[in-house]
């Protein structure tokens, strides 16, 4: 297995002074499905963040496929965040612009001139955003607005653009928690199938302990911006999840404790 | 005894009192300065009435061998606000693309071109009109300058407000994709700004057609000069004539651009 990702005692400090990372290593290979959980404000938008440079970190090392990616800057920076797809929880979409425009936006880091501003994207690229589409089971809103879609549709569009990217590795930051737990389900279930028929390494932060323990293979634990829990979901004990919480597993269940709790039900 | 219940924070109550005592004492000191008294409108009262009823009622019509000219003026009027008001907006945008941190590929000097703007739009148009024309002239195209910078700097504003509220979210995702600068401002700002930049693009046309009359009126051209050199004339009978052409005008501009914001905005 090759390695794709790592972290060596990557440290944040926000100009506000808040420290939002705290000698954080870990790693991740190709393959993998990793879910980073821990209470809001620990820390998991910066990680995720940090891995394609949209926030520049204070201290340490991330290696992404080899490269160092502090040191990339201008063409080399864009290249290296086409390699990586992202997913946002509000989708982040073009709202006015069609829904095959907004997949194909997965392209433009492939494309330099009047080309990439004007959108004029190749045939090729057409037909496989079209393909995409079908795969998700979108293909009759090819050419509506991005806004006239549900909020489980729009995540299917983050998930196709970012798709396009032919990307090594998916961030996907919270993907579900603006979902009712049925698009919740389709939207996790895709995530899992299409990252593993294209062997595409995923990152995913989540809110909902069970939904990370369900798809995971490995899961990341953060509690104010350090690593407390790194390994499979079974080791992940209740004891650990008191620590990564500061609050007991009972706690955290909505409607009550219980094994037999349904998809993601305490989604947000 | 009960005591009442006040219904707001003593606070507030308190700032709302010492609000109306300033305002009071402002009106009564600047009244004083400035010699001004509601009394002596009312004295002079019959004089403003006479002037009124006599010199501009009933509205004349100009000769008939100048009514081509009066109509054309009209048009140059128009066609001031509108062609300056245009170019305004195209180099607004592009200006307001460097005036956000937010987006801007040098976030450090943002800062500055918003000072500029702003410095910029707090002189009015007619203060640039007189500058200008006390340099360059008198003449259209200076009144065309003058309208230009003020609904320029405007826009600046409008534009950076307009792409923060709407487009943070989709700069981010087409950063993560790998897009460069002008791919994000064609695949992400213009399309989801568009309707908003039209809406204060058609605001400012309205604006200006106001102000382009005034600018006018200093020596811009179009119906203000015509207006003006009618008053200078004494010919207020025709002068009201000219009046309620602008107004009508103005109300038919106003309508159309208003629509047209109701529409863009739906
Ligand atoms: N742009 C920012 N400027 C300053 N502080 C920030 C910024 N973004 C996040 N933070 C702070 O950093 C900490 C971690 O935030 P974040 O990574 O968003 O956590 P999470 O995604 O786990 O909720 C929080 O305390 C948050 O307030
Ligand atoms: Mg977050």
């Amino acid at each position: 297995m090759d390695k794709i990702l790592k972290f060596e005692n990557v440290s944040k400090h926000y100009p506000n002074g808040v420290h939002a990372l705290k000698n954080v290593s870990f790693e991740v290979n190709e393959g993998e499905f990793v879910s980073i959980i821990g209470p809001s404000g620990s820390g998991k938008s910066t990680i995720l963040r940090s891995i394609n440079k949209l926030i520049p970190i204070s201290d340490g090392n991330i290696t992404l496929d080899g490269l160092l990616v502090s040191q990339q800057k201008g063409k080399e920076l864009r290249k290296l965040r086409r390699k990586v797809g992202m997913i946002f929880q509000n989708y982040n979409l073009v709202y006015s612009l069609s829904v095959l425009q907004n997949v194909l936006h997965g392209r433009l880091g492939y494309m330099d001139g009047l080309k990439g501003i004007f959108g004029l994207y190749s045939e090729e690229d057409k037909k496989e955003a079209i393909n995409l589409l079908n795969e998700l089971g979108m293909e009759q809103f090819c050419y509506n607005r991005a806004s006239d879609l549900s909020g489980g549709q729009k995540q299917r569009v983050g998930i196709a653009r970012a798709i396009m990217q032919n990307p090594k590795l998916l961030l996907c930051d919270e993907p579900i928690a603006s979902l009712d737990p049925s698009s919740a389900k389709t939207i996790m279930d895709l995530l899992r199938d299409m990252t593993r028929k294209r062997n595409i390494a995923c990152i995913v932060n989540l809110h909902q302990l069970d939904v990370a323990i369900k798809y995971s293979t490995r899961i990341i634990g953060l509690s104010k911006g350090e690593v407390v829990f790194d390994g499979p979901p079974e080791k992940l004990t209740d004891d650990v999840i008191e620590r990564i919480y500061n609050t007991s597993r009972e706690n955290l269940m909505i409607g009550g404790a219980g094994n037999d709790k349904k998809d993601s039900a305490d989604c947000a | 005894m009960t005591k009442r219940i006040p219904l707001i924070a003593r606070e507030q109550k308190r700032m709302y009192t010492i609000f109306i005592a300033v305002a009071l004492v402002l009106f009564i000191a600047t009244s004083f300065y400035t010699n001004f008294n509601i009394m002596t409108l009312a004295q002079n009262s019959d004089a403003f009435w006479a002037f009124i009823t006599k010199d501009f009622f009933p509205p004349a019509l100009p000769k008939a061998s100048r009514i081509p000219g009066v109509l054309s003026s009209v048009v140059v009027t128009l066609a001031l606000a509108m062609s300056s008001t245009t170019i305004a907006a195209v180099l607004a945008f592009f200006v307001s693309l460097f005036a956000s941190e937010k987006i801007s590929p040098f976030p450090k000097l943002a800062k500055y071109v918003r000072g500029f703007a702003t410095f910029l739009r707090n002189i009015p148009a007619l203060v640039w009109a007189f500058i200008l024309f006390s340099s360059l002239g008198i003449g259209t195209g200076v009144g065309f300058v003058a309208l230009l910078i003020t609904s320029f700097a405007f826009m600046v504003r409008a534009f950076v407000e307009t792409i923060e509220d709407v487009s943070q979210d989709c700069v981010e995702s087409l950063q993560a994709v790998g897009a460069g600068f002008w791919q994000r401002v064609w695949q992400a700002i213009l399309p989801s700004c568009l309707n908003g930049f039209l809406s204060w693009f058609l605001y400012c046309i309205e604006v200006n057609i106001r102000a382009s009359t005034i600018v006018g009126m200093v020596g811009g051209g179009g119906v203000g000069l015509t207006l003006f050199s009618y008053i200078k004339g004494f010919q207020y009978d025709i002068a009201f004539s000219i009046i309620l052409l602008i107004a009508a005008m103005v109300i038919v501009v106003d309508r159309i651009t208003g629509k047209l914001r109701k529409e863009i905005l739906k």
